[in-house]
């Protein structure tokens, strides 16, 4: 017999009507079956049920029925508040019936706020059984859990007691944490806990689980994503530095972690000072990670905050004070080549001669001392990094001279953006031979674009803390005397200055300061508004984050002058002062997109944009959405729909979907904003529905949506190589093809030189990352970018982006912070991440139209041969570039085969089509590991080496398992061996630079001047 | 047989005797006990389970049900009529899958519930319940004549409804058939009272269907209360006052729609 099935409920509310009690019983127990079935036809009856409900005569079961019934027909209606008041009433009623995951998943479907934590769940329980029982169990109170967390989180913020949430709902939420945390749910209590503000359960449910350091991990993580609330944040994560302290094995690095969001550098340098103290090694290794770790995060005042209050040892403190104390020395500026840049090697060098004489435990606590101080200031790091640059540098000269030779001469606008594609890919490599190379190209740069081809050096050399003054020597202004050079050129110096230091101020300030001072007539004599500009934008990097009150005196100014340029650099200057401050900005940012004048309101969305930087925040989304589509001023309505792409960047997967629709509007402006914000929050990760997006408007019909497109492009596929994706090959050939087309217009072609100079940043060794591996913003990296959006009203803005930059590097440092050498595997196919192949195309070789055509040629017969392809082709490409520098000679010959030689390293895998490619790939420290690369990292086995806390990539600290062997460093010999490439063809000056050499450090690059 | 069915199948045949002797009480009562007995089987509706006795119970449940029906027409009581036939409906509607042979009371009581709800002017619920009907059953001259009634109904033809309460195939429908001509009555009324101010006595009683003037008077002076009599004259309070229809804020509108129209292009 087929199954049969009753077609409707009609019957069964008919006779709820019966006046017998049995009937009604009979009925409301079948409706409760059917509910799911017919609640569309139920729902017209339910004042019925209601009035059973509330029948005093009838049996408490039954009246808890009717509640049940009502209270799932509500759910499906969308009511929930009337679903939960009902399903209170269920009572016990409610947790015993299976069929309410029917209910349940309804529950989540229409609201949509569940989505997310379902989505969660769904993620962290991994089995299908454990899904459905957490589903089950988290869900059937949800509705209640959600009332009930509300209810605590409007107490809390009227600081009114919790009295008046309803007990029964307390009750329903104690007996959910209760459950949870009986049945080992510790995940899913601690949710719970934090949603509904009960620290007192959440403790429990940490402490009482069987693996607390897990526990405590996912807790740091859920507290981050889901938090939404910065005081509620910094509670939970007091509690947890709390619970963390209270454990027999501590995990520091998490603490630390914790204790630089809660801005507490004591605790921070108080563990840092107990570890140090240690008598075991491995703790100071750990002491030296977690410095590293911090840094990653670039907060650097934080950082000085630390170093400060790390104590000296007895004895010596007042050594170590002074020199310090003695920082902002004028006397020592200027002339003098010796800066303060070697002024803490010069304090510390004095404290360990002291030291010797005292207590050697103090001695060695004092050596260590140096060294994290060393990290915490940010230039070991610099130093490891720009070695790394230097020595891994592959960057494709073929792609700038194809640039160089289709860009129109007269055409100033490519000509810098030349400059500054140039500029980017060699980002703080130091190799500066394609400017070295084009002199008299370079010196058709005029007045704004000298400035840039200045500043540019500043990119290229970044991170040469060292050398920064000394190279920048011949721009700068000379003392008083006001010098030969223009001032175009000395600002652009000094800029280039602000980016090599960006962030590692200390010594610098005081010359920068100085150099003001002295050149004040000078430099301003181009534009005051352009000065107005610059400070207010300088106002806001230096106050990064602190929301102080300067920011409303800076909007009273905006409000009284008269001028564009100075209201916006005002705005974005307010605008930075609130980074990261999410609802503390909320005033200030309200002010500003209230305001009458577009730019203020421009101002507005980068306010929102950096105070809710990477928290993904729903409000400010739709703020910004509203903005985006309803704001009379084009500048406002794309800024709004960039600012959408910092407030995504923690979710890079989401910005395309929300972006999409506007990237689709008639409106231009919008659909450059949409390109630029798909662009900033996908940096770097090559996610495959971007490059979807972004796609359709690389050909879009007005030109600077192209320009925007090509940028965004190119930072979303930065490092990506054509194994990757297929577009990015696709891509590339684009870029070339609008690069060398004579018809383009100028705005998209300019997009295209910057986009390629993006695509190879670095040398190709960096990538564009906003967020640490801890998962906490990069203060410095946001900025930067945020900076760098602003390039459509002034184009050197564009060097900001260098700030963004991170080396995609794996460095494994000893004890001594030396880079040993050891190999480590990848284990994945060698192609998926290996460079680009250098351009060898016929059109790029014919284009330049040199002798060594033979050479180029013949190159591309071996690479035909398939032996050695890359290698060859890279000396080959050397060979013609040196051709065409005025002198020649065999030495240079041999230095570039030998930088190749060492970059060939990593790539010990040399390429074999014939035969199956490896699986693995072996890589030597300090490797390139790209982000999409990093899950494949192993260490093996038999290593000498094992890293204190396994990350693949950055800086990680090494433990020696055979302390007694000699160790192979690398990267010592690279840079001292290999001296300047193009050293002999510069024109004067040279020699000098070569002395000043301090430890490992790459040689600076000599001096050379262009004549204008 | 089992001994619930037993008991059931004998309650039943006391309540076909009370009301063979119209004893309306017991026969109430009966009913009631029935129903509590039914819902201890899980083959009738809607669990509809298959159980050795399914096609024995469900054809005795729908049997309690269609006299349960006849009941309460044969005492009036609307709102019984409604809930035990919404009871009965699954029967007809979803047990026919199974082996339930059809009824041969089904035609006859799903006519009258079509002319309950002609009389209670629920019109749209009288054309879902037609909607639902297969064309063979429209074919049945029980169901036929309540479609043609409400057709003479709409139409207005008002003198045909009344005629067809001699043509009823079916004593039960008496009942219904005398509702209908109050339905009707009121009907006329509700229209004379828009149509005109007033009306001779005369008139309004050939209008209203009645055969003398006393029975008129009656009726307006428990249904209409409002309508006054002067001088062999019927006065209707219709709504003169009613205003005229209210004008149309055509420019409001227009304004409205334009600045959609300006929004939804800054949206796109």
């Amino acid at each position: 017999m087929a199954a049969t099935m009753v077609s409707s409920a009609g019957a069964l509310l008919a006779m709820l009507n019966e006046s017998h009690p049995q009937l009604k019983q009979h009925a409301l127990y079948n409706l409760n079956k059917f509910v799911d079935q017919f609640w569309p036809e139920i729902s017209t009856s339910v004042p019925l049920i209601e009035s059973l409900y509330e029948d005093e005569e009838f049996d408490r079961h039954q009246r808890q029925l009717a509640a049940l019934v009502v209270s799932k027909v509500f759910c499906y209606l969308g009511d929930l508040n009337d679903s939960l008041s009902y399903a209170l009433g269920a009572g016990s009623l409610l947790m015993s019936l299976r069929i309410l995951i029917m209910f349940i998943l309804f529950l989540m479907c229409l609201n949509f706020d569940h989505l997310r934590s379902v989505v969660d769940i769904f993620k962290f329980a991994g089995a299908s059984l454990v899904c459905l029982t957490f589903l089950f169990l988290f869900l059937t109170s949800a509705k209640a859990i959600d009332e009930y967390a509300s209810l605590k989180a409007k107490a809390t913020e009227s600081n009114a007691e919790a009295a008046n949430v309803d007990p029964r709902l307390e009750a329903i939420v104690e007996r959910m944490l209760d459950k949870c945390i009986m049945d080992g749910k510790h995940q899913q209590a601690m949710g719970i806990a934090i949603e509904c503000r009960r620290l007192d359960k959440l403790e429990e449910a940490i402490t009482r689980s069987d693996n607390v350091h897990g526990t405590l991990s996912y807790c740091i993580n859920v507290s981050h994503a889901f938090v939404s609330r910065r005081e509620y944040r910094c509670e939970v994560l007091h509690l947890l530095v709390n619970v963390y302290q209270k454990l027999p094995y501590p995990d520091y690095l998490s603490i630390c972690q914790c204790l630089m969001f809660l801005d507490e550098p004591e605790g921070v340098a108080s563990i840092l000072e107990k570890l140090l103290r240690s008598e075991n090694k491995d703790d100071v290794l750990l002491a030296f990670q977690i410095a590293f770790d911090l840094v990653e995060n670039e907060h650097q005042a934080f950082l000085l905050n630390v170093r400060d209050r790390l104590s000296v040892p007895k004895s010596q403190s007042s050594e170590m004070v002074q020199p310090k104390s003695s920082d902002p020395d004028p006397a020592q500026n200027n002339s003098s080549t010796a800066s303060e840049d070697v002024q803490m090697t010069e304090g510390t060098s004095a404290s360990i001669a002291i030291v010797q004489e005292t207590d050697p435990n103090d001695a060695i606590y004092a050596e260590r001392l140096t060294k994290i101080k060393g990290i915490l200031s940010g230039e070991t790091s610099i130093q490891l990094t720009l070695q790394f640059l230097y020595s891994h540098n592959k960057s494709d000269l073929l792609i700038l001279k194809t640039i160089k030779q289709s860009v129109e001469m007269r055409n100033s606008v490519c000509h810098s953006a030349t400059i500054y594609a140039n500029a980017i890919m060699h980002a703080g490599t130091t190799v500066d031979t394609f400017l070295r190379e084009n002199l008299d190209w370079l010196s058709r740069a005029t007045n704004w674009a000298k400035f840039s081809a200045t500043a540019g050096l500043g990119v290229i050399h970044r991170g040469h803390l060292q050398q920064g003054r000394s190279l920048m020597r011949p721009y700068l202004p000379q003392g008083g005397s006001g010098g030969g050079g223009s001032p175009y050129s000395e600002g652009g110096a000094l800029y280039a200055l602000g980016l090599i230091h960006a962030n590692h101020g200390k010594g610098i300030k005081q010359f920068l300061r100085d150099s003001l001072r002295s050149t004040n007539v000078e430099r301003f004599i181009y534009d005051s508004a352009v000065a107005g500009e610059a400070a207010g934008i300088s106002m806001g990097l230096l106050m990064v984050g602190s929301a102080s009150e300067k920011a409303s005196e800076m909007l009273t100014y905006a409000h009284e002058t008269q001028h564009e340029k100075i209201i916006r650099g005002l705005a974005l200057g307010i605008a930075l002062t609130v980074y990261g401050r999410e609802e503390e900005a909320d005033t200030l940012i309200e002010q500003m997109t209230r305001d009458q004048d577009p730019i203020l309101r421009y101002g507005g969305m980068y306010a929102l944009a950096l105070a809710y930087r990477g928290t993904a925040n729903n409000k400010a989304i739709r703020q910004l959405l509203h903005f985006a589509v309803s704001d009379v001023s084009d500048d406002v309505r794309r800024t709004a729909v960039l600012a959408l792409g910092f407030v995504l960047y923690s979710e890079p997967e989401q910005t395309p979907r929300i972006v999409s629709l506007l990237s689709e509007s008639y409106n231009p402006h919008v659909r450059y904003g949409a390109a630029l914000a798909v662009g900033i929050s996908c940096a770097g990760t090559g996610l495959s529905e971007a490059i979807s997006l972004l796609e359709p408007l690389t050909s879009d019909v007005v030109d600077f949506v192209r320009q925007g497109a090509l940028i965004a492009m190119a930072m979303v596929m930065v490092q990506m190589n054509e194994a990757g994706d297929s577009r990015v090959g696709t891509f590339r050939r684009q870029l070339e093809k609008i690069i060398l087309d004579k018809h383009e217009d100028t705005m998209s072609k300019m997009g295209a030189i910057l986009a390629s100079g993006i695509l190879d940043a670095g040398g190709r060794n960096v990538t564009i990352r906003l967020l640490s591996k801890t998962k906490h913003d990069k203060v410095t990296a946001v900025v930067g970018l945020a900076v760098f959006s602003q390039f459509w009203y002034w184009y050197p803005l564009i060097y900001f982006i260098s700030l963004s930059f991170s080396p995609t590097a794996f460095i494994g440092l000893n004890y001594d912070l030396k880079v040993p050498k050891f190999e480590f595997l990848s284990n994945a196919k060698p192609s998926l991440f290996e460079y680009p192949k250098p351009t060898t195309v016929p059109t790029t070789t014919s284009a330049v139209k040199l002798p060594t055509a033979v050479l180029s040629t013949s190159a591309k017969a071996k690479a035909r041969a398939k032996k050695e392809a890359e290698q060859k082709a890279n000396a080959e490409k050397a060979a013609g570039a040196e051709s065409s520098s005025a002198a020649t000679n065999t030495g240079k010959e041999k230095s570039s085969s030998e930088k190749d030689a060492d970059s060939m390293q990593v790539d010990s895998q040399p390429e074999k089509k014939a035969g199956p490619e490896p699986s693995f790939e072996i890589l030597t420290n300090p490797a390139r590991v790209v982000p999409a690369q990093e899950k494949f990292i192993k260490f093996m086995e038999d290593s000498r080496y094992a890293p204190v806390k396994f990350v693949p990539s950055g800086f990680v600290l090494l433990r020696d398992l055979q302390p007694t062997e000699p160790e192979v460093l690398s990267l010592t010999d690279a840079p001292s061996s290999t001296v300047s490439p193009a050293g002999d063809s510069a024109t004067g000056q040279q020699g000098s630079a070569s002395a000043m050499a301090v430890d490992e450090e790459p040689q600076p690059p000599q001096p050379f001047e262009y004549t204008s | 047989m089992d001994p619930k069915l037993a008991e059931v199948s004998q309650l039943f045949e006391r309540f076909k005797a009370a009301c063979a002797r119209e004893d309306v009480d017991t026969c109430c009562n009966v009913l009631s006990k029935l129903k509590v007995l039914l819902t201890g089987f899980s083959s009738l509706p809607p669990l509809f389970e298959d159980t050795p006795n399914a096609i024995h119970e469900l054809t005795l449940a729908r049997d309690i049900y269609e006299h349960a029906v006849l009941l309460s027409v044969k005492i009036g009581d609307q709102d019984a009529f409604e809930r035990d036939f919404f009871q009965l409906k699954p029967y007809y509607t979803d047990a026919s899958s199974s082996r339930l042979p059809p009824s041969s009371q089904e035609y006859m009581i799903l006519g009258l519930n079509l002319l309950r709800l002609l009389v209670q002017n629920r019109i749209a619920e009288f054309h879902t319940e037609l909607e639902l009907l297969s064309s063979t059953a429209l074919e049945n001259p029980c169901i036929k004549h309540a479609v043609e009634l409400e057709q003479s109904f709409m139409e207005g033809a008002y003198n045909r409804v009344l005629s067809a309460k001699q043509t009823v195939p079916c004593k039960t429908y008496d009942y219904f058939m005398d509702l209908l001509a109050k339905t009707v009555r009121d009907e006329i009324a509700g229209c004379s009272e828009k149509a005109y101010g007033y009306l001779s006595v005369s008139d309004a009683r050939q209008m209203l269907l009645f055969s003398s003037d006393n029975e008129l008077l009656q009726y307006i002076k428990e249904e209409q209360p409002e309508w006054e009599i002067k001088t062999g004259q019927v006065i209707f309070q219709k709504a003169k006052e009613s205003a005229s229809c209210k004008e149309i804020p055509s420019l409001q509108l227009i304004n409205q729609t334009l600045s959609y129209a300006r929004e939804l292009e800054r949206i796109v």
